[in-house]
């Protein structure tokens, strides 16, 4: 009983910490700008106040442009709890790393739809935009996950996290690293990052992710937002575990607990300062020369599979 | 000790096949060259790796001359060639750049394919490298047929000719000293033939384009 609680609270703590993250990376890109920048805790005082206004809905629009927002949270919510971040528990009987997957997959599916739900042209091509790009990262995800899973002989996210965290350096190899690299790349497409998409872009000749929520107002964009800053968080944690789990804590007791929510804390700060680095350095990739960038991600995560039979 | 070590000469292995994939990856010229100096550098570090572990002081004669020769040297020539032609810094490939990464990668399936009976019957700490230089060799190859400038080629060939030296020091610990000397010897020269070929190549239709070479029948 006492498991589910500490996973209940690791759950709560990931949904509570990602608009804080959104806020950071915000904050750090800034600073590499020369720019002063918005306080850290500015997406929690945006979202407070959409959810206070009403939504405007086209009249051309259906239900689903309705039920995609709960859809969309929904679906980030359920992925949280079975996410181990700082502890190795989880309710991971609910589902394995291709739940998962597919947890995300549902959420863009909706996304898409109702953004050619209003009939505008933007969304559309947003939603056709988007769906390339996941269909290009969607098996780069999938094999690198397959990598862990060849490894640690599981697809448990939280029998990989525990596997690999009390087993030595022997297991850091090629493979687990290649599969990393790949699934970084995963991290910037499915979160629209700069270079595959602008997250603060509002040209919409441009926009991926943005053009899908411009019908979007209120308390149905705070929903979409939150849902898009619980994923990003989620990624990177998704990262760490799955991939390089080392410093989680496997047994529940006080020190290992307070050692693995710190050491946790810093991964996510190391990842959110690589991507505003890349942020900051980087300029968007056209369109037509994203599939490099998404196919070279499958070759990594592909070589990471071949080294595991190989070497 | 040895697992550490058996670990990293995998690492560099997997390093050296990473960089032929980037190889195929890239769009830049000059991109190309310095991956190329990179690769040698993983595989004249890698040669070091194998010879610490077996003690043949002859492999780290040999790595040295990988990593000052093909790290260093060729790489500069090359670079100088293209600084004396003033060549595009793009690449031309015929193939498209995904096309290209996913032929890689068959490639890449089909060496191992080839290569696990020999890994098998393998008695060398090193063997499992062979399916992953057998790659190295096939992408080179690839490398010199999809891209369409004189300079292109030349990387291809020499990243050939890593692959193959990867795969000696993984069936057996490397040739005779006085074979590799000889090999050595010959990509120095090759080089520099192919150097004064890029040449001649650009002052004769002023591109590097080789299928302009057709035109030489008459």
């Amino acid at each position: 009983m006492a498991d589910y609680l500490l996973a209940l609270v690791q759950t709560a703590v990931l949904l509570a910490l990602a608009p804080l993250l959104t806020g950071i990376i915000r904050k750090l890109k800034a600073w590499m700008q020369s720019r002063r920048g918005p306080p850290i805790f500015q997406p929690y005082l945006d979202l407070a106040k959409l959810m206070r206004k009403g939504s405007v809905v086209s009249q051309d629009a259906s239900w689903l442009t309705s039920l995609t927002p709960y859809v969309c949270l929904a679906s980030m919510v359920v992925a949280a709890l079975l996410v181990p971040a700082f502890v190795t528990e989880s309710f991971g009987f609910l589902g394995d790393l291709i739940v998962l997957v597919y947890l995300f997959a549902m959420a863009r599916f909706f996304m898409a739809l109702a953004a050619l739900d209003a009939g505008s042209t933007f969304g559309g091509m947003g939603s056709s935009r988007e769906m390339l790009v996941s269909s290009l990262i969607e098996p780069a995800i999938l094999l690198s996950f397959f990598t862990v899973a060849l490894l640690t002989g599981t697809t448990s996210l939280v029998s990989v996290t525990s596997l690999l965290a009390t087993s030595g350096a022997s297991l850091i190899g090629p493979a687990l690293l290649l599969a990393f690299a790949a699934f970084f790349i995963a991290i910037l497409a499915e979160n629209a990052r700069i270079p595959i998409d602008n997250p603060s872009t509002h040209l919409e000749l441009t926009m991926i992710h943005e053009a899908m929520l411009l019908e979007y107002s209120g308390k149905d964009l705070a929903l979409m937002e939150y849902s898009s800053m619980v994923k990003l968080t989620l990624f990177i944690t998704i990262a760490w575990s799955a991939f390089l789990p080392w410093g989680v804590a496997t047994q529940v007791t006080a020190p290992d607990l307070a050692l693995g929510v710190i050491i946790f804390l810093v991964k996510l700060l190391a990842l959110a300062l690589v991507i505003a680095i890349i942020e900051s350095s980087m300029a968007k990739l056209r369109l037509f020369r994203l599939p490099n960038l998404l196919t070279g991600a499958f070759i990594l995560a592909f070589l990471a599979v071949m080294s595991y039979f190989v070497l | 000790m040895a697992e550490i070590n058996l670990n990293l000469i995998n690492g560099l292995a997997a390093m050296v096949l990473l960089a032929a994939f980037i190889l195929v990856a890239t769009g830049r010229l000059r991109t190309m060259v310095r991956v190329f100096a990179w690769q040698s550098l993983a595989l004249g570090l890698l040669a070091a790796a194998v010879a610490y572990s077996t003690g043949y002081w002859h492999i780290y004669v040999v790595a040295a001359l990988t990593i000052v020769l093909k790290a260093l040297i060729i790489p500069r020539i090359i670079d100088q060639i293209m600084d004396r032609i003033q060549v595009a810094n793009d690449v031309e490939p015929s193939v498209r750049t995904p096309s290209s990464l996913l032929i890689a990668g068959g490639m890449a399936i089909l060496a191992y394919y080839v290569a696990e009976p020999l890994i098998q019957s393998g008695e060398t700490i090193t063997a499992g490298a062979l399916a992953l230089s057998l790659a190295v060799v096939l992408i080179g190859l690839f490398i010199m047929i999809s891209r369409k400038k004189a300079i292109t080629q030349v990387i291809g060939l020499l990243v050939m000719e890593n692959g193959l030296f990867m795969a000696a020091l993984s069936l057996s610990y490397g040739m005779p000293l006085i074979v590799e000397l000889g090999v050595f010897f010959d990509i120095m020269v090759a080089v520099l033939i192919m150097g004064v070929f890029v040449f001649r190549i650009n002052r004769t239709f002023e591109t590097l384009d080789t299928s302009f070479l057709r035109r030489l029948k008459d």
